[in-house]
């Protein structure tokens, strides 16, 4: 499946009348974050276009997941603050305003629901459609990730990869006007891979959504993001565009974007000495 | 499962379990709540006692009602009855507080009243009747006791005397008839001699056939005597009971009767029939008057029928039987 | 110090939960299928098993009453202690205790877990409250369901106490007997007061369970220990919450 083949069945998927959704600005402010007396967010500071494809990279632990919590307002911060179009995101009014969707490196689907009423469930809850409309729309949805076979199951049933994708498309179905992926790319197959990527470049340029993105798919990064973000240690140890990691300056981060596998000094016995 | 069966299993299960709720109702309450279609009554009483909210109503035993309500109003207690719709209060039926059990149950006792008496309206007082509860009748039984106790012992001792220069009953009779024994066996041989003649109509009887004036003297005396005789048959039977018993020799009255020289003076009495049947009419002596003026001979039996009530009533009672021996051996 | 902030927290997140369920009461007639599941779950599935435990505690009361009264000769009693206690005592406590074990411990280990996978908190980003989609219809069901259930475990109870003192040969109560002292001693405001018991104690029972199930924290090991704490409170809750609704059913039927 090409990338104008996904693009086509978006716009056969969405009816032009459809009011395109505005996207969010996102500005992440001084943000600190501290579990018990581990601080994991120190005094993070970028913010996120409309519209934008914004890649938040960095080694696991390094506190990509809680920083994308934090704008959805699932953790409240220790000190600063995220706001959507400056709204506080932690405010329980503010998921009122924007409507988001997250993506969970899990996959967070509801284990007591088939794929289908996984789909279906916010737009049922929240009335966008009747029962017909919705049906067409979840499975169209399904279709484009080629889940048309899992529509009855149970998410115990699926693979880890077709979980990823239930947690996807049930993201594409609420049509958020911010949109966050935490490693959407992590379990999935190159082809499935890039197939996602598609998915998300194509939904910015249909409803001009703003996306932020946790992965640590090079391929992805360079070839949808509009900027990068590197985090490490809780700080951001880079941003800029996309283009800037093909050359980083940091070492840490050279290192990061282009490990060598060196068998005659393993890091694990660099770390040893 | 599809969703419709679930529903309807679920939908069965909730029916299920109201008419389980309803048929306790039914059973509990029977249905006074949504079935109040009763009228009301108002009982007065000094106490209540252990009556309260909810406690029954029965009429004949029949339940036709419960206590709505007790309160308190001036100096008395009063209970509300609800009294079924179906059910009428006759206006002479009497209600009061009855005792079902010894654990304190109480219900209120209506009577039927009489058949063509009018119902009493709604809430109309209806007439109540104080019963002794438990407590009250045990207290007066036990009282009633101590009476009875009482009563036999001073009865006792004034039939028989305490034994402490103070005569008894008995004693006091026994001395009558020893005293007067002379007179006595006289005054009953010329009563039979009397009688005898009168049977046998000897002599007397070609009198009353020749001498008209005689004749009728006599039919008049003969009526006035068989009046006589008739009205002292109660005494004679009574006084018979008293003979049967001289007669097995008992006490100074047997010896009175079963002394020979007793018929000496019957022709003496024969003689003086004349003169004692003319005092008898004219009621003069004892006995004249005793036949003559009623009240003399009422009062005389009204003591006959007091002893023996007297002693039926003592025959009854268990500890007194030896005593009732005793009078019954005596008359 | 750390128990008490505990229970406090517990205590002040409970009716926090109460209020958020209560202002999404009026979306409840589109909640009616998660209600009917919830229903089935907490009343049909039950059933079965409140009826066995109302059979043997009906039947166990009339034995060991009958026991203790032919001391005294009152064994004719027995039906009105069977059928008042089942109905102001056993009965509501019993079923809110088999609730609490049943279906309330399941209710924790299913918001549990779908809390420390993160359904909880998917559910929070879309914007949907799950005090309003899984809250609500289970306390609703629990509000329906509970008196359904009380009725079935006082009535099972009842009969299981009256076979009980026919067949014992040291009461030898005929059943007519039997249900003509309980008739007589029993009225139904003492039912009625068993149903409004039963309702408390299964909503407070499920609130509880519910709350303790969202409020998990940490991996899979706390989905255990968060049902164990549930069903622990939930019975510490019913027998506290027993002696004060008595208390108050008392000085209002008064
Ligand atoms: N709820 C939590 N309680 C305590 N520590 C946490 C919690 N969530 C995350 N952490 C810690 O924060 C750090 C960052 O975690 P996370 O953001 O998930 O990493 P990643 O960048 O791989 O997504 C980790 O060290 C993790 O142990
Ligand atoms: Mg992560």
């Amino acid at each position: 499946m090409t990338c104008s083949q996904i693009a086509e069945q978006r716009n056969q998927l969405t009816p032009a009348t459809t009011p395109k959704t505005t996207a969010v600005h996102v500005s992440v402010e001084h943000l600190s974050k501290n579990f018990g007396a581990t601080a994991v967010l120190k005094d993070v500071t970028f913010s996120v276009a409309p519209g934008e494809i914004f890649v938040l990279m960095g080694p696991s632990g390094s506190g990509k997941s809680v920083l994308l919590k934090h704008m959805v307002g699932l953790e409240l911060p220790t000190a600063g603050r995220v706001a959507l179009d400056g709204h506080d995101a932690a405010a329980a009014t503010t998921r009122e305003r924007v409507r988001m969707a997250l993506v969970f490196q899990s996959g967070a689907l509801f284990n007591s629901l088939s794929v289908y009423d996984n789909l279906a469930l916010y737009p049922r809850e929240h009335r966008l459609f009747n029962e017909a409309g919705i049906r067409e729309k979840v499975m169209r949805t399904l279709q484009i990730l080629s889940l048309e076979n899992a529509v009855d199951k149970f998410p115990s049933e699926l693979s880890g990869g077709m979980k990823k994708r239930v947690a996807i498309a049930r993201a594409l179905v609420m049509e958020p006007s911010l949109m966050l992926y935490d490693e959407p790319t992590s379990e999935l197959d190159p082809v499935m891979a890039a197939t996602i990527s598609e998915i998300i470049a194509t939904l910015r340029e249909e409803y001009h959504v703003t996306t932020v993105i946790v992965s640590h798919d090079r391929e992805l990064a360079l070839g949808i993001a509009d900027r990068v973000g590197i985090l490490m240690g809780g700080t951001l140890a880079m941003l800029g565009p996309a283009m800037a990691l093909r050359s980083p300056q940091d070492p840490r981060v050279a290192d990061f974007m282009n490990p060598k596998i060196n068998l005659q000094h393993p890091r694990f016995k660099q770390l040893e000495t | 499962m599809n969703h419709v069966s679930q529903t309807a299993r679920v939908g069965l299960f909730f029916l299920l379990g109201l008419a389980l709720t309803w048929v306790t109702f039914q059973t509990l309450n029977g249905g006074k709540v949504f079935r109040d279609k009763g009228y009301r009554l108002v009982a007065g009483f000094e106490s209540l006692r252990e009556l309260k909210k909810g406690d029954e109503v029965r009429m004949a035993g029949v339940v036709i009602g419960s206590v709505e309500e007790t309160r308190l109003a001036g100096r008395r207690a009063e209970a509300v009855l609800h009294i079924d719709r179906t059910i009428e209060i006759k206006r002479d039926a009497t209600a009061s507080i009855v005792m079902a059990g010894l654990i304190g149950t109480n219900y209120i006792g209506i009577d039927l009243g009489s058949a063509g008496a009018p119902p009493l309206p709604a809430g109309a007082e209806i007439r109540t009747q104080i019963t002794p509860d438990l407590n009250t009748i045990m207290t007066d039984l036990a009282a009633l006791g101590n009476k009875l106790d009482h009563a036999l012992v001073t009865l006792t001792g004034s039939l028989a005397g305490d034994g402490k220069g103070s005569v008894g009953i008995i004693q006091k009779i026994d001395l009558l008839v020893t005293e007067n024994r002379a007179s006595l066996a006289r005054t009953t041989t010329n009563l039979q001699q009397v009688t005898d003649k009168l049977n046998r109509g000897e002599g007397t009887l070609g009198k009353l056939i020749n001498d008209p004036k005689l004749y009728d003297e006599m039919i008049g005396t003969l009526g006035e005597i068989r009046r006589g005789a008739g009205e002292a048959k109660s005494f004679i039977a009574n006084a018979q009971a008293i003979i049967d018993q001289v007669k097995m020799g008992q006490g100074a009255l047997g010896a009175l009767v079963f002394d020979q020289k007793a018929g000496e003076d019957f022709k003496s009495t024969i003689a003086n029939f004349r003169a004692v049947s003319d005092k008898i009419s004219r009621g003069e002596g004892t006995l004249g008057k005793l036949l003559q003026d009623d009240g003399l001979l009422r009062d005389a039996q009204l003591i006959m029928k007091k002893a023996q009530r007297a002693l039926d009533g003592l025959e009854d009672s268990g500890p007194i039987t030896a005593v009732g021996v005793v009078a019954r051996g005596l008359f | 110090m750390k128990p008490l902030t505990a229970f406090l927290d517990g205590f002040g997140s409970t009716w926090l939960l109460l209020v958020r369920v209560v202002s999404h009461s009026g979306s409840l007639p589109r909640q009616f299928h998660r209600f009917i599941d919830q229903c089935y779950l907490i009343g049909y599935t039950t059933m079965p098993i409140v009826a066995i435990l109302s059979f043997f505690i009906g039947s166990v009361l009339a034995l060991q009453a009958g026991y203790s009264m032919q001391n005294f000769g009152t064994q004719q009693f027995i039906g009105s202690l069977v059928g008042l206690s089942m109905a102001r005592e056993l009965g509501p406590v019993m079923v809110a205790i088999l609730v609490a074990g049943r279906v309330g411990s399941a209710i924790t280990a299913e918001l549990a877990s779908m809390k420390v996978y993160q359904e909880i908190d998917a559910l929070e980003t879309m914007n949907i409250s799950p005090a309003r989609i899984l809250v609500m219809p289970r306390l609703a069901a629990t509000l329906v369901m509970m008196p359904v259930l009380t009725i079935i475990g006082d009535l099972v109870g009842w009969f299981g106490g009256a076979i009980v003192a026919d067949l014992t040969e040291i009461i030898s109560i005929e059943p007519e007997a039997y249900f003509a002292v309980l008739r007589r001693y029993t009225h139904f405001s003492d039912v009625l007061n068993g149903l409004i018991k039963a309702e408390l104690f299964g909503f407070a029972v499920v609130l509880v369970c519910c709350n303790i199930g969202l409020n998990t924290r940490g991996g899979p090991r706390e989905i255990g220990a968060a049902v164990t704490r549930a069903v622990v409170v939930s019975l510490i809750l019913i027998l506290v919450l027993d002696y004060f609704v008595t208390q108050v059913l008392m000085l209002v039927s008064s």
